[in-house]
């Protein structure tokens, strides 16, 4: 009998003590928009965009998403629950909007990912203050960001 | 030449000589002829782990009905019946699982046992078989920003429109554990099984996390189960 009782108090204890043994180690699950800055009159080479600031109106908070950075190379998260996003990109005080339109699906990845979210129909508009072009206008679909997304010439 | 050869093999035999052996005893003894007879029959009982389990984990309910039937010495055909519901709360999704669930096969008893015992120490083969709804409740779209998962920029929502799809497990099992019989014909057992996805129907765009006699559905399609059931024997024969 007393065997039966740590054998009961045993497997109760393996039962609760269950321990998360799964994590979700795709990083991000969630495709942000990569942006590449070039030079508008050399559209081959890179060229840094200098202590820009980055955010979005319908951001939690009115957060920006980067302060002061100074780089040629952007990721930028888009809003999984609207179709839109708009973003401002202000550098030395100039304000260049940047809007991305699309559709959202949401895809299942696994028990610890959960569902990530993929933009399909992509379409960019730009009001061009600092930013001179870009390329291309329209993607069909974001899933992943392993390659840049959209060339900024400015 | 080659006589000293032959010469020199015979320098490796050897010869085995006995002497003072004795001559065994020869009277026999009459061997004992009392046999012991085992009972066979129906045996019929519940998993009490999962009452316990219902009562204080909030969020599984299940309820077994085991049974088996001697077929010979060793070989016993066994079965399980049962109900299970389960919410599988993960960091992304909330889902449960709820249906009923049999499982066939056979029980080995490899255990001798002395006089009239019945104990069993005993490895078996299951086929599992659910049928169950499993409800995604809620999902929160992964959304986490960095390698520290940080705080998503824009605002999170959770959706919470539940969908439900009706599914089917199969699998197959192996099974080891031990009965031992506490007062006649009163047995209590404990197993533990190591279960293998043979086929299963996933819902569409998501996942089976849990299946109802299965347990949770790992990775790689293997599950684990623990039964501790209490029985009742129903003698028919003695043999």
């Amino acid at each position: 009998m007393k065997k039966i009782v740590v054998l009961i108090f045993l497997s109760i204890s393996i039962f609760s003590s269950c321990e998360k043994d799964d994590f979700c180690t795709q990083n991000p699950v969630t495709p942000n928009l990569v942006l590449e800055f070039y030079d508008a009159n050399n559209r081959e080479s890179l060229k840094n965009f200098s202590s820009m600031t980055v955010w979005s109106e319908s951001a939690e908070n009115n957060d920006n998403l980067f302060e002061d950075i100074t780089n040629n190379k952007l990721e930028i998260p888009l809003n999984q629950f609207a179709t839109e996003t708009v973003y401002n990109f202000s550098q030395n005080g100039i304000v260049n909007q940047f809007t991305i339109k699309y559709s959202t699906e949401e895809v299942y990845v696994s028990r610890s990912c959960g569902f990530r979210v993929i933009f399909n129909d992509v379409s960019f508009e730009s009001d061009n203050t600092w930013i001179t072009s870009f390329t291309p206008q329209t993607l069909t679909t974001i899933d992943n960001q392993n390659e840049t997304h959209v060339q900024i010439f400015h | 030449m080659y006589k000293y050869f032959i010469s020199i093999f015979v320098l490796f035999v050897f010869v085995d000589g006995f002497s003072q052996e004795q001559k065994k005893d020869t009277l026999e003894t009459s061997k004992d002829s009392t046999l012991y007879k085992s009972s066979y029959g129906i045996r019929v009982g519940i998993d009490i782990s999962k009452p316990i389990l219902s009562s204080i984990n909030d969020s599984y309910t299940g309820l077994e009905i085991v049974g088996d039937y001697r077929i010979s010495k060793k070989f016993y055909i066994a079965a399980e019946v049962g109900f299970e519901e389960e919410t599988t709360q993960e960091d992304f999704t909330n889902s449960t699982s709820k249906g009923n669930y049999i499982r066939l096969g056979f029980n080995y008893n490899a255990y001798e046992n002395w006089l009239d015992m019945n104990n069993e120490i005993f490895a078996g083969y299951r086929y599992g078989f659910s049928i169950f709804d499993q409800t995604l409740n809620s999902y929160t779209p992964n959304v986490v920003r960095g390698e520290g998962n940080g705080i998503p920029y824009f605002p999170v929502i959770t959706n919470t429109t539940a969908s439900t799809t009706s599914l089917n497990t199969h699998w197959s099992e192996l099974v080891v554990g031990f009965k031992a019989e506490t007062f006649k014909n009163v047995f209590i057992s404990v197993s533990g099984s190591y279960k293998v996805l043979m086929s299963s129907k996933d819902p569409e765009n998501f996942q089976t996390l849990y299946s109802p006699g299965f347990n949770r559905v790992f990775e790689s399609g293997t599950g684990f189960g623990f039964n501790y059931t209490i029985s009742y024997l129903i003698p028919f024969t003695k043999r």
